[in-house]
């Protein structure tokens, strides 16, 4: 996969400079008419989404909400991705399955896909989209495109539609935990775009350690972190898989460093260190903290991730991290942890679900206990979070008619999955097989909370013994937890996910203490982090590599950040501080 | 040239219009993208009316402190490269030619050139498991042998000549079928006039195999010139790390890690020129070489 796509981009150039090419001269001869064309589209645009002139023609409608629908019906276009791995429910198709007949039923709105691509290529795809002016009215754009498409002022304002025509839910979903959503679409003060992720700190860490190995050696639960090294000691020296072997490592690591499985995020946040920069990021996703004058400071060169590199270096020495971690990549830290070399993961909420999602059922014995992240002194743990920054935005072009259409199917939408859940929407059985509906929606939403609410809803009526409360995605969790504990050991991930203790009370947990890190800018990159930031972040990782592995003596942090303050980081910081988007 | 060889060759030359199109549309077509490399371009604006930087690209990658390492390690490593895929499978065709029994000449000739089918996913997959200090069973053997073991992957003193010998492992294969298609089209009387001389299969090999190939070996190698700044982006990406960053980092891999951020196609434009201009200086002196040399023209 990760080859694939870094060959596209490597060779790919010259194969996409042709496209542009033949897309621009077409765009060019066709400027004119387009702008004709937009002209002309706006003024009834106008007319109809204030609804001024309702009802010209008897049976003719137009919402003037939320709610309503359009008669006669009207046409929208988007663009689609396709998701090669879903198999399709029979008889579904992007083009027409239950979410357009239902938008066709009830909204009058007929969705048509303009053109439809494979994951891979989408992005490729909207370039010369966007490169050609020839814009569907609404579609999915990754951040950066977005901010592409604002500078170029192509796409339309949608503050007011977005004030008449979101309903309350639609509106709850972008403006809950602070409305982090909202803002970051928001550009100079009008909303641009329609965030479609974000807003939730999904991607909080949590401590996995295999509970079989604590309960081998007589090791309780971490409540410190110097209970985390030691356990970490433990699990290396003291052969906790009782195989007289000296095989096992303590603390899970890749070369990545930072990321949802075996990261070093948790471990760092530990410390109140709230450093992220993973060797196969961007390097354009960094955490700002605010200092006590007011102004941001980047995370990573704090003296709190010094101490941490310390502790993490005195583990690599003692031989409690894997001593070739800088070789591997994820999937082989994984084979590790699997194969039962590895006792310790930081790691994201779904980790029960990838890698450690069969150990339960298929090594005799193993068993992972989850446990919030712990503190190195008597302050909480922060856990931190880049998920309140949405990735991708659904934007309307500046010619749409019906700038209002797509938030009336987010509506409809967020209604089928969110408010009132119907499974129809969500997933259909045909002959005993599950296929996704949801992903077939032409647009989507999330509501931020909603899986630990579902944990919560699902562990009440565990206790309760009520289910009827239960909408029936909580009651598809509760009968996995169900299963689980009648012996279905195949269900040991659900379970970890809904029950009592798992993954996603802990994340609500998290929310609910206000334990979570985000960073002081909600901004887009800046100018210098796009040119600065990859060589910035080479720098980093090496860095954070040498000192682990002792090939760098501790100091050489500070070094390092002197070095990062003189060659980019200073102006990224000054920019940071005049971008006004730091909160 | 007559009216009448203009007419008999008429039809040919209507034949070769498709190609032409096709290489216009697809070959040169494309070269308009170039001004890319000179302009701040954004897509939605397209490439007329991006705003033109001028050399500003070129002079942010001169200035990128890891320019100058980049650019020798891909020499270096390419030309590593270079020697190991001459003469391993020069060699090896050679000595597989003496071998009598059809049978395990073929199977020899069948497995060494499987690893060409395999991509360097999988390749550096399992060079991971089989270089690895800790469980890999080349350092069990170095070991065994007595000495320190060795961090292939980790160690960048190490890495660019595992790099060089891994690329050579899975391509001599290849190379061997070409020497021996070379070796089998000999004229089998001069072995024959060797022999009545009083050659033996050394003196053969000597003064009858390796003068007849001399021509398509040289003829190789200078067409590899070309390549010199290609240092195998596949397998670099598959098999490095940042504590090699700093001898195995090459040209393709630092450019697809820096532009990959922030799509900024004019500075890969910039770096894809760059490569082109010195790939074309080097292919027209290999091609000059290998007509010196070994009398090969396409013209």
């Amino acid at each position: 996969m990760v080859l694939k796509k870094a060959k596209v981009k490597v060779k790919g150039s010259a194969m996409l400079s042709l496209l542009l090419l033949m897309t621009t001269v077409t765009a060019c001869t066709n400027s004119d008419n387009s702008n004709a064309v937009s002209n002309a589209g706006n003024s009834p645009s106008a007319s109809t989404s204030t609804g001024e002139s309702p009802a010209a023609t008897p049976g003719n409608s137009v919402p003037s909400g939320p709610e309503g629908k359009y008669d006669p019906p009207i046409e929208v276009t988007t663009v689609r991705s396709l998701n090669q791995a879903a198999e399709l429910a029979p008889g579904e198709t992007y083009d027409e399955n239950i979410w357009t007949k239902t938008f066709e039923s009830d909204l009058g709105i007929k969705v048509k896909n303009t053109w439809k691509v494979n994951a891979e290529q989408y992005q490729n795809k909207i370039a010369v989209t966007m490169a050609s002016g020839d814009m569907p009215d609404f579609m999915n754009v990754d951040a950066q495109q977005f901010q592409i498409l604002v500078q170029a002022g192509t796409i339309a304002d949608l503050t007011d539609v977005y004030a008449k025509y979101a309903s309350d839910l639609t509106k709850s979903s972008f403006e809950g935990s602070n409305s982090l959503r909202l803002k970051a679409a928001t550009v100079d003060g009008k909303i641009m775009g329609i965030p479609a992720d974000g807003g939730e700190a999904a991607d909080t860490q949590l401590i996995y350690i295999r509970k079989d190995w604590l309960n081998n050696l007589g090791l309780q639960p971490p409540k410190t972190m110097d209970d985390v090294i030691n356990i970490a000691m433990a699990f290396t020296k003291n052969d906790p898989d009782k195989n007289g072997k000296n095989d096992t490592y303590g603390l899970s690591l890749d070369n990545n460093l930072f990321n949802g499985w075996s990261g070093l995020d948790g471990f760092f946040n530990g410390y109140h260190a709230y450093p992220f920069n993973p060797t196969k990021g961007t390097g354009t996703s960094l955490n700002f903290i605010k200092g006590a004058d007011g102004k941001v400071q980047w995370a990573d060169v704090q003296p709190e991730v010094k101490t941490a590199l310390g502790k993490l270096a005195d583990l690599f020495k003692q031989g409690a991290i894997y001593p070739e971690f800088s070789v591997i990549d994820g999937n082989k830290s994984a084979e590790l942890v699997t194969s039962g070399k590895v006792g310790i993961t930081f790691g994201a909420f779904w980790v029960p679900t990838w890698p450690i999602n069969n150990m339960y059922k298929d090594v005799p014995g193993a068993d992972w206990g989850i446990y919030p992240l712990v503190s190195s002194d008597d302050q909480p743990a922060l856990s931190q979070s880049m998920g309140g920054l949405p990735s991708h935005y659904f934007v309307v072009s500046k010619k749409s008619k019906h700038p209002e259409a797509p938030f009336l199917l987010l509506n409809t939408y967020i209604e089928k999955i969110y408010g009132h859940f119907d499974k129809n929407y969500h997933t259909v059985t045909v002959d005993g097989k599950d296929y996704g509906e949801f992903g077939l929606a032409p647009i989507n939403g999330g509501l931020p909370g909603n899986n630990p609410r579902a944990a919560a809803a699902v562990q009440a009526a565990k206790k309760s013994g009520d289910t009827s409360a239960l909408n029936d995605e909580q009651k598809n969790y509760y009968d996995q937890v169900a299963k689980f504990e009648a012996g279905d050991a195949t269900m040991w991930a659900a379970n970890k996910l809904w029950s009592e203790g798992g993954v996603f009370s802990l994340l609500g947990q998290y929310v609910d203490n206000k334990q979570v890190f985000t960073s002081a800018y909600v901004g887009n990159p800046t100018p210098t982090m796009i040119a600065k930031g990859p060589s910035l972040r080479d720098e980093e990782v090496k860095m954070l590599t040498s000192i682990i592995m002792g090939s760098k003596p501790l100091d050489y942090f500070d070094e390092w950040a002197a070095n990062w303050l003189a060659s980019g980081g200073q102006s990224i910081l000054d920019e940071v501080n005049a971008s006004g988007m730091v909160q | 040239m007559s009216r009448r060889n203009w007419r008999l060759e008429l039809p040919l030359h209507l034949m070769l219009v498709p190609g032409i199109i096709i290489v216009l549309l697809f070959s040169y077509g494309p070269m308009v993208g170039i001004v890319i490399a000179f302009e701040n371009f954004i897509p939605v604006k397209g490439i007329f009316h991006s705003k033109w930087v001028g050399l500003d690209h070129f002079r942010y990658i001169y200035n990128l402190s890891e320019t100058r390492v980049v650019l020798r390690n891909t020499v270096f490593i390419a030309f590593m490269k270079i020697i190991g895929g001459l003469f391993a499978p020069l060699v090896t065709a050679l000595l597989l030619n003496e071998i009598r029994k059809k049978f395990y000449k073929r199977s020899v000739q069948t497995i060494i050139y499987m690893p060409h089918f395999m991509s360097w996913v999988i390749m550096a997959g399992i060079l991971i498991d089989v270089l690895s200090p800790t469980s890999g069973i080349v350092n069990q053997f170095i070991e065994w042998l007595g000495f320190d073991k060795v961090f292939f992957l980790g160690d960048d003193k190490w890495f660019p000549y595992v790099l060089a010998v891994t690329d050579v492992l899975k391509e001599f294969g290849f190379g061997t079928v070409v020497y021996l298609a070379a070796i089998t089209a000999v004229n089998p009387s001069l072995y024959e006039a060797a022999v009545l001389d009083g050659a033996n299969r050394w003196k053969q090999t000597l003064h009858v195999t390796i003068p007849a190939i001399i021509p398509i070996t040289i003829l190789l190698t200078t067409l590899a010139l070309g390549n010199v700044l290609n240092a195998g982006f596949d397998q670099v990406f598959n098999l490095y790390n940042p504590s090699v960053y700093s001898t195995g980092d090459i040209l393709d891999t630092y450019v697809y890690r820096i532009g990959l951020a922030s799509a900024q196609y004019g500075v890969a434009t910039a770096v894809g020129l760059f490569k082109s201009v010195i790939s074309l200086v080097l292919i027209a002196l290999s091609y000059f070489l290998a007509y010196r040399f070994a009398n090969y023209r396409i013209f």
